[in-house]
């Protein structure tokens, strides 16, 4: 099944708290209310998250999932991954290795990168821009 | 034979951790002052001395301001508080008092390890092999920061003292230990030692009472009704457990510590005076100030937010004041809850979103496959919140 609405990557910052939650909802705003969002959330850089980072991705997840579309998220950092398992969020996202891969999971079924995924003990790569260009051509990065 | 003892609390151990913070320390503090299964390793270790026949025990610290507060005075044992640098002088001196007083033999260790010693064997080592100073090693022959000194040889206790344990000046034969070692290096040996503890692989009982076999809770613990407690855990004294909360796994709650509704402790630790927030998974973790050190990734994170991980006060007014603070500001809430749920429920559907009956859906000409479940049944969607 391949899919030809595009796929945006989103890089989240090192602080993911109440502040930059509610800049990053305002810039989002747009993508989220669009028909069939595609978003991936590379979260390499997370160092710090709490409880209103959490509060928004599931935010951005429920706008997401209202319009059909699906938000995915990508290179966990340790933090983050310790923060979304403690407050039993990590289940509820498909999370890969790295962009890219999760990029190509909006048009193809990765088993693979779901199993070896950071959650599991795999260290997460960091995703070059070359390697997001080679996504599949569909990827609008938002750094 | 008078045999004394001088057990030195506060000097950091060598290099770091898997976590890569200072070895023997969580946070800044020596691992050895943290409760484990409600009393801290070091008075374990004072205790394991006083029964093995020690005449007189001192305990000499060094330690930091924001350290110095986890320190509990030890019954049975005489307390040295050392000046800043100042640590192995003291050692040096209280010593040479104790030979002064009269002791044959003097036991000199630092408690960064936590180790079960069979003393009577150790002098009885000593005095065979002629030692001035005898060294302790683990199982492996790797060297432990015990050491037993003949009261005669001060020139050897001065110079182990001036080379902190480090260096002896002649060396002799050492003594390889037969019984229980845990280096406490990080928060995986804590981890391990508390679970050593409530499987009884170490010799140190849980501080209270056996409310169900291996269930342990301390004086003045709250575990309200509808928390579940499986057995080998500990509920330390005055800890809080809440309603729809599970511990399990070799889990331990020290003491003043509070896990929040519906939150799960699975093979973790929360370090005293820890507050958990509400329906969280804590798994493979050591918990506390303001710190989630993850044993399975092996990674430290600091959490600075109150709603998951925070410090409860250590003084009884100021946690009760808070306590009242939070329910004042929780009752305003579920009431103004409660009414816009009572308005919600009266309004009509949003045009968005389908109205799902689930007979309506069971009863459906069209879904013949569906028709066998009953009604109570809902299908979801794996990966959805929904």
């Amino acid at each position: 099944m391949e899919t030809s609405r595009p796929v945006v990557v989103k890089r989240m910052p090192e602080r993911l708290k109440l502040k930059q939650a509610r800049a990053l909802l305002r810039e989002l705003q747009p993508i989220l209310t669009s028909d069939r969002p595609q978003l991936v959330f590379d979260m390499s850089q997370v160092r710090h998250l709490d409880a209103a980072g959490v509060d928004m991705l599931l935010h951005c997840m429920r706008e997401t999932m209202k319009r059909d579309g699906d938000l995915k998220l990508a290179s966990l950092s340790e933090q983050a991954a310790v923060i979304l398992e403690l407050t039993r969020t990590d289940r509820l996202f498909e999370i890969y290795n790295n962009a890219a891969d999760a990029m190509r999971s909006f048009s193809h079924f990765m088993p693979a990168a779901m199993r070896h995924g950071p959650l599991h003990g795999a260290t997460a790569p960091e995703v070059s821009s070359s390697e997001q260009k080679a996504g599949n051509g569909q990827a609008q990065i938002a750094a | 034979m008078d045999i004394r003892a001088i057990l030195l609390v506060g000097p950091p151990g060598e290099g770091e951790n898997a976590f890569r913070t200072p070895a023997e320390t969580i946070a800044g503090t020596p691992i050895s002052l943290f409760d484990v299964l409600g009393k801290p390793v070091f008075h374990r270790m004072v205790q394991q001395m006083s029964r093995w026949g020690v005449n007189a025990i001192t305990v000499v610290s060094e330690l930091s301001p924001a350290s110095a507060d986890w320190f509990q005075k030890p019954a049975g044992a005489r307390h040295m508080e050392a000046g800043t640098e100042q640590l192995w002088r003291v050692a040096e001196n209280v010593f040479a008092e104790q030979v002064h007083a009269g002791a044959e033999a003097v036991l000199a260790l630092r408690v960064g390890p936590y180790l079960e010693l069979n003393v009577d064997e150790l002098i009885q080592f000593h005095c065979d092999q002629r030692n001035r100073v005898t060294q302790v090693v683990d199982g492996g022959g790797e060297a432990l920061p015990v050491f037993v000194l003949s009261a005669s040889r001060r020139n050897d206790a001065a110079y182990l003292f001036r080379h902190q344990l480090q260096a002896m000046r002649v060396p002799g034969s050492k003594y390889r230990l037969s019984g229980y070692c845990n280096r406490l290096r990080d928060a995986a040996d804590l981890r391990r030692l508390a679970v050593d503890g409530l499987l009884e692989n170490a010799a140190i009982p849980p501080a209270g009472r056996q409310v169900k076999p291996g269930v342990w809770v301390g004086d003045g613990a709250r575990i309200q009704r509808g928390a579940r407690l499986l057995a080998p855990a500990f509920i330390g004294r005055r800890s809080k457990v809440r309603s729809a909360a599970v511990v399990t796994r070799c889990s331990s709650v020290e003491h003043h510590s509070e896990v929040d509704c519906g939150t799960v402790i699975e093979n973790s630790t929360l370090l005293p005076y820890t507050y958990v927030g509400a329906g969280l998974d804590a798994n493979h973790a050591v918990l506390g100030l303001k710190r989630l050190t993850h044993l399975r990734r092996g990674v430290e994170v600091e959490i600075s937010d109150p709603k998951l991980l925070s410090v409860r006060s250590s003084s009884a007014p100021m946690r009760t004041l808070a306590s009242a603070v939070s329910l004042t500001g929780f009752l305003p809430l579920q009431l103004l809850r409660g009414l816009f749920s009572r308005n919600s429920a009266g309004r009509e559907p949003s045009p968005s979103l389908p109205s799902c009956n689930p007979s309506e859906l069971a009863s459906e000409p069209g879904a013949g496959g569906e028709r066998e479940f009953s009604t109570d049944l809902v299908v979801a969607r794996r990966y959805g919140d929904q």
